[in-house]
């Protein structure tokens, strides 16, 4: 490809053509958009992610609302009400004590969607901070911080639970967070450092090294923000896993403490009388099943809005 | 006085198998305002002997001797904290794959005001400012508004130019552009490379282009030197190797090219090279070249020890035992 004179004049004209084209097309597209925008767009237009989003919300509005405008006490035992089948003065109908369990399963509701949510907050931090840190410096830390997390891998899911609950020797809102967090931290911190260290390999990250960016830029400025679509589609996976593991656990008694109730411990009262009264355990039991459908849909949805080479496959 | 010099620069990979010599005693010098070519095929050191002036090799490889010298400042002592300030700053770097070298999260603004607000002491605005001058600099038009999109929005040849633009905002003294053109289309690369060549004019800068296209050395490089296996075989000026190539392995390229004019072009077939390159971590104490060179034999000199880089003509340096001029029944001027 040495070129010769008529070669260089028959490239020019190729040339300038070219860029003709290519300002023409530089100034084309000028509606402004973001990654964002683009995947709110292809969220909303995900039916089944769409009814799940709506149905989370319901049952958020279910369970912060309800007590406010109920108007029985939660904890109130009237014999004379005990077993009561839903009607419409009790829509959830009563258990053993005559609770009203539309009032008791909103509480329950609360919760356990405030230990779902505190622990997934407490997963994310703890997982994304273990599994950047890891992913990022690599080498004999990596090494070590992996062989670490395999070996917590190797424990069971609840005994762990149930162990760190035996240490703190009590079991209220804050000890249940604390006991699903580290017995389930696992799999974001694994997950993290993966994706930390694809991304550490991008061409946009070495790019960033040659223009002289230190590591602090490089990790919070070019890594964890594109780690930020993984982490929101981690909390509505996690948020479910949580909320199941500490209805495991009060099912088995060792949830919050009577009267008060989570969806666990709701579907616990239930559960002897399930041939003579199903109401008690099939409502907490629903309700449980309905928030993690719902989480899984978002999910599912959300990674499929997050990661446009997805798009229309969906 | 030379913005560049390269002495002695070895730089290894360690492997289970032994040291990979990925540069081997690769020594040039680049004079301010000028563009060196530096061409090879793939494996040959050209990007490691980038890198490894940028300090941005792998953490497997290191720089076993030789010195980096640039602008009078020794690069190979500098610490980590240090070669940051340089790069980006007094040496700039722009990579093979526009598409993947932006931040999909960053507007295309945020990523070149990223670099002066990192060397300058610069304003938010200010930047900003600057970044719209550097956008319009490298022809994209609508710059202002272009400014707030997102990588996705610009096409191929559009972020490469971007990539420019990031590297030029501070200024530097030597751009690197390493197979700047390589994953662009045809029609696109030379306009990219137009534009290298105007603006290294306008900022008065050297430029470095890396490439294994002879196309792209012939239309952007003042000189060129040609690397196989981590040596630098053949140094000259661009005309002077194109006319004259003394090398083997130079003439061999050359005619691997296809021809586009000339008496039974369509008839004619490309010539490949036959072998492949050594393995570079078990080097024979021989020309690197001397098995797939049709002139050596076992008996020469070549096969006994390296070659000794020489001058063969003014300005022309060559390792070979048997360049084109020295060879028995040459004829005055080979052809490419």
């Amino acid at each position: 490809m040495v070129l010769n004179p008529q070669e260089e004049s028959l490239r020019e004209t190729v040339v300038s053509r070219e860029s003709e084209e290519l300002r023409f097309e530089a100034g084309a597209a000028l509606r402004q958009s973001s990654l964002w925008r683009d995947a709110l767009r292809r969220f909303t237009h995900n039916r089944g992610a769409l009814i799940a989003m709506v149905a989370f919300l319901i049952m958020l509005l279910y369970v912060v609302v309800t007590p406010w405008i109920v108007p029985y006490d939660p904890n109130n035992v009237d014999f004379s009400a005990s077993y009561l089948t839903p009607t419409w003065s009790h829509p959830f109908g009563t258990d053993q004590f005559g609770r009203d369990l539309f009032l008791r399963t909103a509480l329950g509701g609360r919760i356990s969607i405030g230990i779902g949510f505190a622990a997934t907050v407490a997963i994310m931090v703890i997982g994304i901070l273990y599994g950047a840190i890891s992913g990022f410096v690599g080498g004999w830390l990596d090494n070590g911080m992996m062989r670490i997390l395999d070996a917590l891998y190797g424990l069971p899911y609840l005994p762990f639970a149930i162990i760190t609950l035996a240490i703190f020797g009590t079991v209220n809102f804050w000890t249940m967070v604390v006991a699903l967090t580290v017995a389930s931290w696992f799999t974001t911190a694994r997950v993290m450092r993966g994706q930390i260290i694809t991304l550490k390999e991008n061409d946009y990250v070495r790019s960033a090294r040659a223009i002289g960016a230190r590591w602090n830029r490089i990790l919070f400025r070019h890594l964890l923000p594109n780690t930020l679509g993984l982490v929101i589609v981690f909390v509505f996976l996690e948020l479910p896993g949580v909320v199941l593991g500490e209805a495991f656990l009060s099912f088995l008694g060792l949830g919050i403490n009577p009267p008060n109730a989570s969806w666990g411990s709701l579907a616990q009262d239930g559960y002897t009388q399930y041939l003579s009264h199903p109401h008690i355990i099939v409502i907490p039991s629903v309700a449980i099943a309905w928030l993690i459908l719902s989480a899984f849909f978002i999910a599912d949805g959300l990674r499929d809005a997050l990661d446009p080479r997805t798009e229309g496959a969906a | 006085m030379a913005i560049l010099e390269v002495d002695d620069l070895r730089t290894y990979f360690k492997t289970r198998r032994g040291d990979v010599r990925a540069v081997d005693g690769v020594s040039f010098s680049l004079e301010r305002g000028r563009t060196l070519g530096i061409v090879g095929e793939s494996g040959c050191g050209k990007s490691v002997t980038a890198l490894s002036m940028m300090g941005l090799l792998a953490s497997t490889a290191r720089i076993v001797t030789g010195s980096i010298r640039f602008d009078g400042r020794e690069l190979t002592t500098l610490s980590e904290h240090e070669l940051e300030d340089v790069r980006g700053r007094q040496i700039a770097m722009i990579f093979q794959d526009p598409m993947t070298s932006l931040n999909p999260t960053l507007t295309i603004g945020t990523q070149i005001t990223e670099t002066m607000r990192r060397h300058l002491d610069l304003s938010g605005d200010a930047a900003r400012k600057r970044a719209i001058e550097l956008l319009e600099e490298v022809h994209i038009t609508n710059a202002r508004q272009r400014l707030d999109d997102y990588p996705h929005r610009y096409s191929g040849g559009m972020r490469q130019r971007v990539m420019i633009a990031i590297a030029l905002s501070c200024n530097p003294k030597l751009l690197i552009a390493d197979e700047p053109t390589t994953a662009l289309d045809v029609t696109v690369q030379a306009g990219i490379l137009d534009l290298l060549e105007e603006l290294r004019e306008e900022h008065e800068m050297s430029m470095i282009i890396i490439t294994h296209d002879m196309g792209v050395v012939a239309e952007a490089a003042d000189d060129i030197a040609v690397m196989y296996a981590g040596q630098i075989v053949e140094q000259a000026s661009a005309e002077e190797l194109f006319d004259h190539p003394e090398h083997p392995y130079t003439e061999a390229l050359l005619g691997a090219l296809p021809q586009l004019e000339g008496e039974g072009v369509r008839a004619s077939r490309l010539t490949a090279i036959p072998g492949r390159p050594p393995d570079l971590v078990d080097l024979p104490d021989a020309c690197r070249f001397a098995p797939r060179c049709p002139y050596a034999n076992p008996n020469d000199e070549c096969a006994k020890h390296v070659p000794e880089l020489r001058e063969i003509r003014q300005g022309h340096l060559v390792r070979s035992a048997h360049p084109t001029s020295e060879r028995a029944g040459a004829l005055a001027g080979a052809k490419p």
